[in-house]
């Protein structure tokens, strides 16, 4: 497995925040969120854009004309149709005798592009996979909204994985609730609703900003979906991967808010320093911030090549997905496999 | 749980040191309260009495008082 990511340029700090919005406590935004920075894309840039760098930068050292499949997870496609993975294949030049298909899902994303590219390589029908995460919600989320953009980043990782990637990966845990849609929601623009320019912004009971026609999020109540499925879904994963928290030796959570993971892991009884939290430089870059979180820990030698690992998404639809793994890839220095 | 603790644990959970508050005082009233807020609230009562209250609930909700009758009663000794 082997992870590379991209930050879009211009940043979208707390003191930038505070200048906008004199009125928004910003240290308390990352004391308790725990961001100081988030990467925004600029005006003519998308997610697909943000793709495209991570892929590049992750194909730089490869063959890329092995790559036999494409996924691409991202809600913030270019356009309806056609599916933005195909405009990426065109656009790295990758071979044509290659599969290539968009997912639209957030934060537990990642997961279940591993889900899919474990079926597709163990059933042979991939050879190579080029697994891309790429999301920003910054182009969803209204001027006002300081609540959302004190939280969300915007960008991309790209992952490669092979049939030694997909043998090493263990049992999956998946699940959904449906009835959780409309917490976290941008409304119109698609098929169901228009836009419509004359909407006006509403503020909930908790003082988030509501508008159908940008992203609307429901703090409490996602937070309370957190506390509700993850914990529950962590024990799953583990029995149905035979093993116990001693045995996994870190754990990559969605890295949602610095709060809410400091709870969860409490709640779970996680030891601090096999859990990771982190996201002080980058924001909630949603379906990126686990490989973001696991290209980190590789680099800084946090996790060595064979670790049990426990990666949890969790999120958007409501959906959430964990899985445990042994990481299969080359430490920096040493080469050790 | 004595009333009395409640409101200690409270105004740990969401940081409140400067202000003086009863289980009469508005929850709107407190310097700084947010969405933040009300996520230490849930987190709150789902540590101290597994509970687990919707954001619907709590936007009801204007004191400690009513946070306490939400909880249940029965839970709290004054």
């Amino acid at each position: 497995m082997r992870i590379e990511y991209y930050l879009p340029e211009k940043i979208f700090s707390n003191a930038d925040l505070e200048s906008e919005f004199p009125d928004w406590n910003a240290a308390k935004v990352e004391e308790k969120v725990g961001i100081r920075e988030r990467h925004i894309v600029g005006p003519n840039e998308t997610a697909l854009d943000l793709a495209l760098k991570a892929s590049e930068k992750l194909l730089a050292a490869e063959d890329r004309k092995q790559v036999d499949f494409l996924i691409l997870c991202t809600q913030s496609p270019d356009y309806f149709l056609p599916t933005s993975a195909c405009l990426l294949q065109d656009r790295l030049n990758l071979k044509k005798q290659c599969g290539a298909l968009d997912f639209n899902l957030g934060c537990s994303g990642f997961i279940y592009g591993l889900a899919l590219s474990k079926g597709l390589l163990l059933a042979g029908i991939a050879k190579k996979i080029l697994l891309v995460t790429a999301e920003t919600y910054s182009r969803h989320m209204h001027r006002e909204d300081r609540a959302n953009r004190s939280i969300f980043g915007d960008g991309a990782a790209a992952t490669l994985l092979d049939p030694e990637d997909a043998r090493k990966t263990g049992e999956f845990e998946l699940g959904t609730d449906g009835s959780g849609w409309r917490n976290l929601i941008v409304e119109a623009g698609a098929m169901k609703r228009k836009f419509d320019p004359e909407l006006k912004q509403e503020q909930d009971e908790n003082g988030n900003f509501s508008s159908p026609n940008y992203l609307y999020m429901n703090g409490p109540e996602i937070f309370n979906f957190t506390i509700e499925n993850v914990p529950a879904m962590i024990s799953k994963v583990l029995e149905k991967n035979h093993c116990s928290i001693e045995d996994i030796r870190y754990f990559i959570p969605h890295q949602a808010n610095k709060y809410m993971l400091e709870y969860l892991r409490k709640k779970m009884k996680i030891p601090a320093e096999k859990y990771h939290n982190n996201i002080l430089l980058s924001g909630n870059t949603v379906s990126s911030t686990i490989p973001i979180g696991l290209k980190d820990c590789m680099d800084s030698g946090t996790i060595q090549p064979g670790d049990k690992i426990l990666l949890a998404g969790f999120g958007v639809g409501y959906s959430w997905g964990a899985v445990v793994m042994e990481i299969n890839f080359q430490a920096k220095e040493t080469g050790k496999i | 749980m004595q009333k009395k603790e409640f409101i200690e644990k409270f105004k740990e959970a969401l940081e409140i040191t400067k202000s003086t508050i009863d289980e009469n005082t508005p929850l709107k009233s407190i310097d700084g309260f947010d969405s933040m807020s009300v996520m230490a609230i849930i987190a709150l009562v789902d540590e101290l009495f597994s509970k687990r209250l919707t954001a619907k609930q709590l936007a009801e909700v204007s004191n400690i008082k009513n946070l306490m009758e939400l909880i249940g009663s029965e839970n709290f000794t004054s």
